[in-house]
């Protein structure tokens, strides 16, 4: 089950600074550490055999975003400067799209929604029933993918697309329609409301949080103040450099990765 | 006794449908009544559930005339989240009202939107995990459920609310025998100690009819209400019990097998009928060794098994005993980690060797019409073929220039039946082709499974319906953790357990399985 430890705010706030991190540097060296840095903490607290599915959608889609940016090269005047610069561009995207696919992993965008403050409660639960279309989805073409190649229907081809995307689609109109009904049935929307168990604010939450706010501080303060280079020349392209000091600031992103961790 | 649900003169019509779906239905139910709403499918009875807190018209549209009070309250002049508190839903397909992800949050849903407080909400969360033995799934996502499970959970999350009034659709399809047993004895504590009220619409009458206490008998949108016994006799349908009272004249018809004993007492029936011969040939498929699952979960360990020719092979067994892994090895979709799987001579070609009905019939509807559907399938193996000819078979040749969208959960099966069939695969597989199914529906199927098979093909069918099982088996395999337990004709498996016996074993003793047999004798 989901770590118990850690607690959703805090995630958000873990998120927030690994991206800001990742947003104020193209140094190749930062950006692959935060690549391991996610997966490290990814691979502590991940949860259930379906989020390791949607974690790899979010690394083919970061992989996809490096080979697309720097591509894009290919536009423009092809030279050893704008390839770097673009793949550069690239693993900057990609790494932030990662840590958001490590906190998806981790966290459970329901339990996102039950610790919303009151007024905001509708809009996130809309919000997660949203984020859960894709997953369901995907869940509803493999389904019927079977299904129809059961009966001899392979489904290949804009002919064959019917067979597959009808009942999908279908079904997840059914789907939407009866959940709506239930929700109302079961009383959404009366305006009063109560907290049932909400998750505890533990020790390791403010330490991730602190932790993880130091590190954006660090980032912040050497892109403001420029003690250190962040974006290493590309014209030409020079070995980038490596602070010792935003290093251990990048290391302090992975500390939710040794504390809560996975339940025994 | 004052009324927990009442209907004054309900007519209502869906949008563009002609037909009306109520039809100057008046029912009053007691509070404190365990309620069943019974009729072929397609008559109306879902429309009466959701008509209960409002969700038909308020939520469907159309033309709606007369009035509905539950509790007191007027379903028009309230939206069905104001009745909350009075009325709680469970749809035929529990998987899709699920709002939340963990088992424990899903189940407080309900109560956090009328506000309970959190130390009262805490208490009644845990006693309803025990109530419907949910405890060990506390933590789990819903997303990872079995349909069983799903269904328990669906139920367990409707009643924690609190209604006073629970009404469920079909609520023990997906339930074994054991787990559908539990699941009624649990709604009727609460009708019993806690004075809760219960309308449920169910087809297996023989998992039910003992248990209730006013009947709601439907024939095409008009309703007549009174004793289950009464109303079993004026709709001519029953557990098989009831039918075999109607055939050689008891009176009142009995509902339970207890009242049958009694009526029976002076019946002696042995010896009882000799076995059909199975009329078996060869061997269609086998399965040798295999070991399959999902992940570090084994669901399937050491099977052998042979399936020939002219059989009728039933998979029986509690949920996640198997049944559906062993169906999808068979089909050739679900490749086993240990073993060999041999179907006509080769590993099985989906689609061409063997065909598979899914549980979810819907899965396979895209056409605009039942023919179309069943000749997509045709087309795909290069045939024009005719399609009318599967449509016949299975006695829903009338159906043919209906859209499948406008048709029962009970008629959408039967077409999805028709269509994998229509591949003319040597070994046909349905997965618990049970849901929305009336008995006359249930009898096409079965007649339809004896022609396959009489054509020298063999039908796998997984089901928890027992009274199906002993109507089409000529063969029962049980499984229990993944490993076959049983194998034998039915009237040797079925005769031999406590749980999966048919209700005319029960009466009769070992060997008499259906009402048609004992009937025959006793004539």
């Amino acid at each position: 089950m989901r770590s118990p430890r850690i607690h959703p705010g805090a995630w958000i706030a873990w998120a927030a600074c690994a991206g800001t991190v990742a947003f104020v540097t193209t140094d190749p060296v930062y950006l692959v550490l935060l690549w391991a840095v996610s997966w490290f903490v990814y691979a502590n607290h991940r949860s259930e055999a379906d989020t390791a599915r949607s974690f790899r959608i979010f690394l083919i889609g970061a992989v996809v975003a490096v080979l697309l940016r720097t591509a894009l090269v290919f536009f423009g005047t092809i030279s050893l400067a704008n390839t770097a610069f673009s793949f550069l561009e690239g693993l900057r995207l990609g790494t932030i799209l990662v840590i958001f696919g490590t906190f998806n992993a981790v966290t459970d965008p329901f339990g996102l929604v039950r610790m919303a403050p009151r007024h905001f409660h509708e809009p996130a639960l809309a919000a997660a029933l949203a984020l859960s279309i894709a997953p369901r989805t995907v869940e509803s073409v493999g389904r019927v993918r079977e299904a129809q190649r059961l009966r001899g229907l392979t489904v290949r081809g804009p002919r064959t697309l019917p067979a597959l995307a009808v009942p999908v689609l279908e079904r997840g109109m059914d789907e939407a329609h009866t959940l709506a009904e239930s929700m109302d049935a079961r009383g959404h929307g009366r305006g009063r409301r109560s907290r049932y168990r909400p998750q505890p604010w533990t020790v390791a939450s403010t330490a991730t949080v602190v932790a993880a706010a130091g590190a954006a501080l660090v980032f912040a303060s050497a892109s403001s103040a420029g003690w250190a280079i962040l974006h290493p020349q590309t014209a030409p392209p020079v070995w980038p450099e490596a602070d010792p000091m935003l290093i251990a600031a990048i290391a302090l992103l992975a500390l939710p990765g040794l504390i809560g961790g996975r339940n025994p | 006794m004052t009324e927990a649900l009442r209907f004054d003169d309900v007519t209502f019509r869906y949008p563009d449908v002609a037909v009306p779906a109520l039809d100057g239905v008046d029912v009053a139910v007691p509070e404190g009544s365990f309620a069943l709403a019974v009729g072929p499918t397609g008559s109306g009875k879902s429309t009466l559930l959701r008509a209960a807190n409002g969700l038909v018209p308020q939520f469907t549209g159309g033309t709606f005339r007369g009035r509905v009070s539950v509790a007191g309250r007027d379903t028009l002049a309230h939206p069905p989240r104001r009745l909350a508190d009075a009325v709680a839903y469970v749809p035929q397909d529990p998987g899709a009202t699920f709002v939340l992800d963990r088992v424990e949050d899903e189940l407080a849903y309900g109560m956090e939107n009328l506000g309970v407080d959190p130390a009262h909400m805490r208490r009644r969360v845990e006693e309803t995990l025990d109530l419907l033995d949910l405890e060990p799934l506390r933590a789990r996502s819903v997303r990872t459920l079995s349909g069983g499970e799903r269904q328990r959970v669906a139920i367990a999350a409707a009643l924690a609310a609190g209604p006073r009034i629970l009404v469920l659709d079909e609520p023990t399809s997906q339930l074994d025998p054991q787990g559908a047993e539990d699941v009624l004895a649990a709604l009727q504590r609460l009708v019993h100690d806690h004075g809760m009220t219960v309308l449920l619409a169910e087809h297996r009458l023989d998992r039910v009819a003992g248990w209730v206490d006013l009947a709601i008998g439907f024939d095409r949108g008009r309703v007549r209400h009174g004793a289950p016994a009464e109303m079993i006799r004026t709709i001519g349908t029953g557990p098989p019990v009831a039918q075999l009272g109607a055939r050689i004249g008891w009176d009142p018809v009995p509902l339970t097998v207890r009242d049958a004993r009694t009526l029976a007492g002076s019946i002696d029936l042995s010896p009882p009928p000799t076995p059909l011969p199975d009329g078996r040939g060869d061997v269609v498929a086998g399965v040798d060794g295999i070991v399959a699952g999902y992940g570090t979960h084994d669901a399937l360990r050491d099977v052998h098994l042979e399936i020939h020719e002219g059989e009728i092979v039933v998979l029986m067994g509690r949920n996640g005993a198997g049944k559906s892994t062993l169906l999808r090895v068979l089909a050739g979709v679900h490749r086993p980690s240990r073993g060999s799987v041999v179907v006509g001579g080769s590993t099985p070609r989906p689609g061409v060797d063997a065909a598979l009905c899914p549980q979810e019939a819907d899965d396979l509807l895209f056409h605009e019409t039942v023919e179309g559907e069943v000749r997509a399938t045709l087309v795909a193996r290069g045939e024009t073929g005719d399609a009318g000819r599967w449509l016949d078979a299975l006695g829903i040749a009338g159906l043919a220039a209906r859209h499948p969208r406008d048709l029962s959960a009970g008629e959408r099966l039967l077409v999805a039946v028709a269509c994998v069939a229509a591949t003319d695969a040597p070994l046909l597989l349905l997965d618990e082709p049970t849901r929305g199914l009336d008995p006359p529906s249930k009898d096409r199927l079965v007649a339809f499974l004896r022609a396959v098979a009489r054509d020298g093909k063999a039908v796998v069918l997984a089901t928890h319906d027992v009274e199906l099982a002993a109507a089409a088996a000529t063969r029962i395999v049980m499984l229990a953790g993944g490993e076959p337990i049983a194998d034998g004709d039915p009237a040797t498996v079925l005769g031999d357990s406590r749980v999966f016996a048919p209700q005319m074993t029960r009466v009769f003793g070992p060997g008499w399985l259906t009402v048609a047999q004992v009937a025959e004798a006793i004539a």
